[in-house]
């Protein structure tokens, strides 16, 4: 837990899980996250950067990380878009490691299950296989962050579409909050922990 | 330039020529920076402020984590940014993202948590108090608490600071009470105070630099909760980047130049300084003439640009005949537990932290050097917060699901902030081989914990997990800090201050001890460290710094 959180170590954190996210130029990044953020905001998602093929694949295997029960996951946020924008814009240099992941992917759906090359294809008890086989695989790890990152960062982002990342969280979206903020703040709970010390 | 934030009326800009010799140049806008311009200006100086960073205002601030946190929003990054690490000295250094500190009007005072803790007065005399610890280079500082409480207290009502004096038993005399009460308890706060109650120690207000109410034409704080690590967007934190730099700026006495990287400080062969050269906005180099120069560029920064500025007179680097620039790098130790609590804390709204303990303030009767204080707090953004899940549990499927949806609202952090002791192996000088994007040489970091941090540590870890068993933990999870954190903030101690030529770099005036025209204030002047909370003591010696500077300048003893 202490490389996971203190002020010293959350970057390290980050690092550890997501390195291939952190590479790119952070000057040109700043630019690049501003132009994505834009590009979501005119249109429609479209994909700009998978095949129609690779982004189903991509979107199985957040929809395993984060999958859709009686709350929205990782397909219904958008998180195959949030990916697919990060590597055609801020992430371009990125791009082919992750096309490389993929193809990876492909040959151990193949190993796995004879036949077959797409993640997508496979029921999700067989995705669930497929992906316990490779967790301590950098790709997995990548793909994890990226789901996360996708999930919960703004929607301008292309994911984390009317915020059903922050809502499955419990966070509201508010510029302001007043007291009491918790369950722990409300006076009277405070009153009952502390007594005569509230 | 108009003036964004603050009380001042925008003042018409003020410009110098590069040949003018300005009264002062201060090197760094960020909280020593910005203190030493207002205060120069105030006092009736011409002052040139260079920034490496650009300016921003509220309007370009956001909830936007995956910018701010994720991709280093506002800080010092490769390759405008190099650094190498190293262990001990006789390793070759490693490229690493080690050290992390804003680039921006403001430096890291614009993204802080603001914790704005005083120093106690037995913070300035340990090592009389204590003697010496075997392998650390304990010194008293060359000025006490007393001398320093006038400078506190201007601060505190400077820019703003929301607290409560007079509940600590244990702090230094106070001359004045905050300016504004406490910011509104939020949940890790009554955790913290059932916690302390219970172990029979003492949850105090914390003392925060965010306006309470609104202040000096200031918003107070919304309690929006993108805090920590994020600039405010409602301007109600009190960075330098808010009250400072545009009073200074209002002044008329005060240009600001932003995105100006400081390659050397020249001196003369009469060993006066002359004036900074920098690369500007679009990378020209400028040669800038002063009568006196303010270094406030932090801990790591000034000792580099120190060591760059080297000369036939200062062929050890610029007020480095003591050989001590760079010398005695600290951090502050920083130990951290979780914990799962029963109903909804919501830490992520509110200050990042409302309440503290400090208890464990002296630890020497426990066997231990140095001392710390904790908060609870739980300001992690959705994204960080979910790479923070219980390491034991699911990190993917339902199950991981479940927990981020039942754990976000329901964790809260125990944050122990500690001293760390000063060693001459850990510096910061000029990396041999690597570069910057400017050509400069990079910062080369050698740091190892002294064993007896590394015991204290975990005797605050294990206070830690106390507290929030205390506070009704359902379950706590976490680790002792080990011997190598992952990046450091907080960088101090690199040209301490001292009354002797031979062992310090700058006397109790912050004047450099080789250079009659030098100042040198930031993180760096520190003798040790503190206990994890180093910002207002920062501040304070900026202001009493100018003050001393603006006194030697108006008596013709700068020339």
């Amino acid at each position: 837990m202490s490389d996971s959180f203190s002020r010293r170590d959350f970057v390290a954190t980050v690092g550890s899980i997501g390195a291939v996210w952190l590479l790119a130029d952070a000057a040109e990044r700043g630019e690049a996250l501003a132009h994505a953020a834009h590009q979501v905001q005119q249109a429609q998602p479209t994909l700009q950067f998978f095949t129609r093929e690779q982004a189903a694949d991509v979107e199985a295997f957040a929809s395993r990380i984060i999958p859709t029960d009686d709350t929205p996951g990782a397909r219904e946020a958008g998180v195959v878009y949030f990916i697919d924008r990060s590597l055609a814009t801020f992430l371009k240099d990125q791009a082919p490691a992750f096309t490389d992941g993929l193809t990876k992917l492909s040959r151990d759906v193949g190993r796995k299950f004879r036949g077959q090359t797409r993640l997508s294809a496979l029921t999700p008890a067989q995705q669930d296989e497929v992906l316990k086989s490779i967790e301590k695989t950098p790709f997995f790890g990548t793909m994890r962050f990226a789901t996360l990152a996708g999930m919960f960062s703004l929607p301008t982002y292309g994911g984390n579409l009317d915020f059903v990342g922050w809502k499955l969280m419990g966070q509201e979206n508010a510029m302001e909050f007043r007291a009491p903020f918790s369950w722990y703040d409300q006076p009277a709970n405070r009153r009952a922990l502390l007594g005569g010390d509230a | 330039m108009t003036i964004l934030q603050g009380r001042g009326q925008a003042a018409p800009a003020r410009r110098f020529t590069p040949d003018e010799a300005v009264d002062f140049v201060v090197i760094g806008s960020g909280t020593a920076g910005g203190s030493v311009a207002r205060e120069l200006t105030r006092l009736g100086h011409n002052v040139v402020l260079l920034e490496q960073g650009k300016q921003y205002t509220r309007a370009d601030f956001h909830h936007d984590e995956f910018a701010t946190v994720f991709n280093n929003g506002y800080c010092n990054t490769p390759p405008s940014h190099i650094q190498t690490w190293r262990k001990t000295p006789n390793e070759k250094a490693e490229p690493r993202h080690y050290l992390v500190y804003a680039t921006a009007v403001g430096g890291s005072s614009m993204h802080y948590a603001a914790n704005y803790w005083r120093f106690r007065p037995g913070d300035f005399n340990e090592f009389s108090r204590k003697g010496a610890v075997r392998g650390a280079a304990m010194a008293d500082w060359p000025i006490t608490y007393d001398e320093l409480e006038p400078y506190y207290t201007a601060v505190e009502w400077a820019i703003g600071v929301s607290g409560q004096g007079g509940v600590d038993p244990n702090e230094g005399r106070r001359s004045r009470q905050y300016p504004m009460p406490p910011l509104d308890l939020n949940g890790p706060g009554v955790l913290l105070e059932v916690a302390a109650k219970k172990l029979g120690w003492r949850a105090l207000p914390a003392p925060m630099a965010i306006a309470s109410r609104p202040y000096n034409g200031r918003e107070a704080c919304h309690n929006c909760g993108f805090c920590w690590y994020f600039p405010c967007e409602w301007g109600a934190k009190s960075g330098t980047n808010f009250t400072m730099v545009p009073e200074a700026l209002a002044s008329g006495r005060c240009e600001l130049r932003t995105e100006c990287k400081v390659s050397s400080i020249e001196s003369d062969n009469r060993g006066r300084v002359t004036g900074v050269v920098y690369f500007d906005q679009d990378r020209r180099e400028v040669r800038q003439r002063a009568s006196a120069v303010f270094l406030c560029a932090n801990g790591a920064e000034t000792p580099r640009l120190l060591l760059m500025s080297r000369s036939n007179r200062f062929q050890n680097g610029l007020a480095n005949s003591s050989g001590m620039v760079g010398k005695h790098l600290m951090f502050n130790g920083n130990t951290g537990a979780a914990a799962e609590f029963e109903h909804e804390v919501n830490g992520y709204r509110g200050a990042p932290v409302t309440r503290i303990v400090l208890d464990t303030y002296e630890t020497h009767d426990k066997g231990h050097y140095g001392g710390g204080g904790f908060d609870f707090r739980y300001p992690f953004p959705p994204l960080l917060s979910s790479l923070n899940m219980p390491p034991d549990g699911p990190q993917w499927g339902a199950d991981f699901k479940r927990n981020l949806r039942r754990l976000h609202t329901r964790i809260s952090h125990c944050w122990g902030h500690t001293t760390q002791l000063p060693q001459a192996t850990n510096a910061v000088d000029l990396d041999p081989e690597a570069k910057d994007s400017w050509g400069l040489p990079a910062i080369r970091v050698t740091f190892k914990e002294h064993d007896a941090d590394l015991k204290f540590y975990k005797y605050m870890f294990d206070r830690g997990v106390e507290l929030l068993k205390a506070a009704g933990a359902v379950r706590t999870w976490g680790n002792p800090p080990g011997d190598d954190p992952g990046n450091a903030v907080h960088m101090l101690g690199t040209c301490r201050m001292g009354n002797d030529p031979g062992t310090s770099v700058v006397n109790a005036s912050h004047r450099a001890h080789d250079v009659p025209n030098l100042f040198i204030v930031d993180g760096s002047s520190f003798v040790t460290s503190g206990r994890g909370q180093p910002t207002l003591t920062i501040q304070a010696l900026a202001f009493r710094a100018a003050e001393h500077a603006s006194r030697m300048a108006k008596r013709g003893e700068l020339g």
